[in-house]
């Protein structure tokens, strides 16, 4: 059984819809967002690809927002566009089969480590404060998009650093598949702080980007569905230190048979990786890429949830590829690799150009 | 659909490292409370804390080089090496992509992050070292466990927190049943460290030297750590190699409070307990024991005791609390609960809840196995698992039919 993408909701440095997206990740070059004067602490750039203008309160309300972490806000706001897209109503009748997956790194880095601090620099290592503590378990953008919109279902956080999302996602299909849940908001979602944009830098994976995209993904055979954007046919991982690019091209061929499509039928790749070599060999030469990651930074668990929007884009602006095959690509640098197949559709109503 | 059974187990805690001294602890009734040596204490009026300070992975571990991997890291995959040893698993395997591993984490590596806090606070962020912030990803516990085994198969870290290797089990048991792997190695790991030590003390929630599940004058938790591996695979897989079998994984459930991000859910706890039953095909009487999650919390005793009495009525069976020997294992609890539940069956006894002196009248359908472990047999068991952001978790397993 597939799953079928009927709402997404995205928060991006590019803008906040996929068409945004996809104009950012064609276009190639870096988006910057002025951060000086965002943070007290030093940044290492002026400018990073990072969300601009983001108001907790205006989108979420004051009420139980004053402690949220920017990562569990931005999670948020993501999961409500997607749920409000895809025309899901929760109620009493649906709400235990309704559910959140999402994929990280490490949560909210900035929460843990300023926590963490409070317990050197404070009078008493103890004078931490207990409102903010949930903020420093990785599940926290699942748990409190879960109250908010009071979903009682299969609720998961995967942590999967740039696999993250398709991570992810291969535990949302499963949960489908097993009859777990009817529908799933399945995201990545990285927030900018001095924390990533000095861990990016230091580690020269640098510039760290932000970003949350949410998709609601339902059972294909979900009464009043509605018309979906894509289906995600397959996603398949694996683990390859030795030779990833190897272990990469297995993974495609495994998720296509999985999916039954020919990999002679792939028009596009998308991912975070800028590499034109990536999958050579396994799909047509003259495939269409969508890397992420040089206009949009390193967004991390974010990245393949990016790449999924620029490609409802794409499905959403040109009837060529109605209908067509195409995959999503992961590689971490410890030899973690996932590779997903979705097909898209252009919709009734979805605009021109 | 595949059956799923549990074929080696892979304890790294403070009661033993390695099946049989975790057995014979808990068998015992040992504590691995003692006074905190993994970080200095000093300030801290509760200071005692369920470490593993006899953990050496380089005694254990095979492949990895230990300078490159986090403290959580190493626990995953010591837990992994001794639970494939003990399973007699031949490495590497005949097709290492139809081998995988799921791990699952509260903190993930902790001490490494607290490493760099601390390099922060003496020389702000550019002080920070790369080499650390390489190791703070979360997703690497999968990995150690990947590498250090040589697998090639899905390699997945959920961190759904104090429940996560009850995920870990179900999300891995799924991938068996379906097919799409032979065997994987399911658990989880974290390490003690400073912030979530002083988390649970602001929350009022940290006990100060013993934790006493279920008793009526318990006062909370001890933070805990260690590193908790099942090796699971097909029922065929297992009888093609002559495998000893241990039990059978049943089934699982998960669902999600939402409704606060601390506080347990009575009902939601209990709807969860059905779902799990069901999803394994039993029915409350079958169950013969309950590991919970008892943290030795006031409030989560008495939600998790509650939950019990609704889904089980009159016929409540004995339950008992592993966190009074191990502390509050975090990601791992769920896992080292998974391999006493297997013990309990494999080997016909209940682990008990130590430090229990005095009844709980408000949890009098509680019979918490005080003190001492009790001869029984165990036919069908359920390990409860809950956490943080309304994550309950709890598997189902099952002597081998």
């Amino acid at each position: 059984m597939t799953g079928v993408v009927t709402g997404c909701g995205v928060l991006s440095a590019a803008g906040d819809s996929v068409t945004d997206l996809l104009a950012a990740v064609r276009a190639g070059s870096l988006v910057g967002t002025d951060v000086r004067g965002r943070f007290e602490e030093p940044l290492p750039a002026a400018e990073a690809p990072a969300i601009a203008d983001f108001d907790v309160r205006r989108l979420l309300g004051r009420k139980g927002t004053s402690f949220l972490d920017r990562a569990t806000a931005l999670a948020m706001v993501a999961c409500g566009r997607a749920l409000a897209d895809g025309g899901l109503t929760v109620d009493d009748d649906n709400r235990r089969r309704v559910g959140v997956v999402l994929g990280t790194t490490t949560g909210s880095l900035r929460s843990t480590m300023d926590f963490s601090r409070d317990t050197l620099v404070q009078e008493k290592p103890y004078l931490v404060n207990p409102v903010l503590f949930p903020n420093t378990v990785m599940n926290c953008a699942s748990g409190q998009a879960a109250i908010r919109y009071g979903l009682r279902g299969v609720n998961a956080t995967l942590a999967g650093g740039p696999l993250g999302f398709l991570y992810a996602l291969r535990y949302a299909l499963n949960a489908i598949r097993r009859g777990y849940a009817d529908a799933l908001l399945v995201g990545g979602v990285e927030e900018y702080t001095p924390n990533t944009a000095w861990a990016a830098d230091l580690t020269g994976d640098g510039p760290a980007g932000e970003a949350a995209a949410v998709y609601l993904l339902r059972r294909p055979d979900a009464a009043a569905a509605g018309t979906p954007r894509a289906e995600v046919l397959a996603v398949a991982t694996g683990f390859h230190p030795d030779d990833p690019a190897e272990g990469l091209a297995g993974c495609a061929r495994r998720a296509l048979a999985t999916a039954h499509v020919r990999a002679g039928d792939v028009w596009a790749v998308a991912g975070g990786d800028p590499d034109p070599d990536t999958l050579r060999g396994v799909v047509p030469a003259a495939v269409e890429r969508l890397p992420v990651r040089p206009a949009l930074g390193d967004c991390q668990a974010a990245t393949g949830a990016l790449a999924l929007g620029a490609l409802l884009g794409r499905y959403a602006e040109d009837p060529a590829p109605h209908g067509r095959p195409a995959l999503i690509t992961g590689r971490s640098r410890d030899g973690g690799v996932a590779v997903a197949v979705v097909r898209g559709w252009r919709r009734a109503g979805d605009h021109h150009g | 659909m595949n059956r799923v059974v549990v074929t080696g187990l892979g304890p790294v805690s403070g009661i033993g490292i390695g099946v049989d001294e975790f057995t014979a602890g808990l068998r015992s009734g040992r504590s691995a409370a003692a006074p905190i040596r993994s970080f200095d204490a000093t300030g801290f009026p509760h200071r005692y804390a369920g470490e593993v300070p006899a953990f050496r992975p380089e005694a254990v571990l095979r492949r990895l080089r230990i300078a490159d991997w986090g403290r959580s890291a190493l626990f995953a995959a010591a837990a992994a090496r001794l639970a494939v040893t003990d399973a007699g698993l031949p490495l590497p395997a005949a097709d290492p992509g139809r081998t995988g591993a799921v791990i699952g984490t509260t903190s993930g590596e902790s001490t490494v992050v607290e490493q760099l806090v601390a390099e922060l606070v003496d020389g702000g962020y550019p002080a920070m070292s790369a080499e650390a912030l390489r190791q703070a990803p979360a997703e690497r516990l999968a990995y150690a466990v990947s590498a250090e085994l040589g697998l090639a198969g899905e390699s997945v870290t959920l961190a759904t927190a104090c429940s996560a290797s009850n995920y870990a089990i179900g999300y891995a048991y799924d991938l068996l049943c379906s097919g799409e792997a032979d065997v994987m190695v399911a658990g989880g790991a974290d390490s003690v460290c400073r912030w979530a030590h002083a988390g649970f003390f602001r929350l009022g929630a940290l006990t100060e030297r013993q934790c006493r599940p279920f008793d009526r004058d318990r006062s909370g938790i001890l933070t805990g750590e260690g590193g908790a591996a099942l090796v699971l695979e097909t029922l065929d897989h297992a009888r093609a190699r002559g495998a000893r079998i241990y039990a059978e994984v049943l089934g699982y459930g998960v669902n999600c409070d939402a409704h606060h991000m601390v506080a347990p859910n009575e009902d939601s706890v209990a709807a969860c307990m059905r779902l799990a039953q069901e999803n394994a095909g039993v029915k409350p009487a079958d169950v013969d024991y309950i590991s919970t999650h008892g943290t030795g919390t006031p409030a989560n005793d008495l939600c998790e005791a509650r939950a019990i009495r609704a889904v089980f009525g009159d016929h409540v069976p004995p339950v008992s609390s592993i966190k009074s020997m191990l502390g509050h294992t975090m990601g791992a609890a769920s896992g080292f609960g998974a391999i006493a539940t297997t013990l309990a069956i494999r080997h016909g006894f209940l682990p008990p809840t130590i430090n229990w002196a005095n009844p709980d009248p408000e949890l009098s359908w509680i019979d918490p196995v005080p003190n001492t472990a009790r001869p029984a047999t165990v036919r069908v068991a359920q390990n409860n698992g809950f956490a943080f952001g309304g994550n309950n978790a709890i598997t189902i397993f099952g002597a081998i039919r």
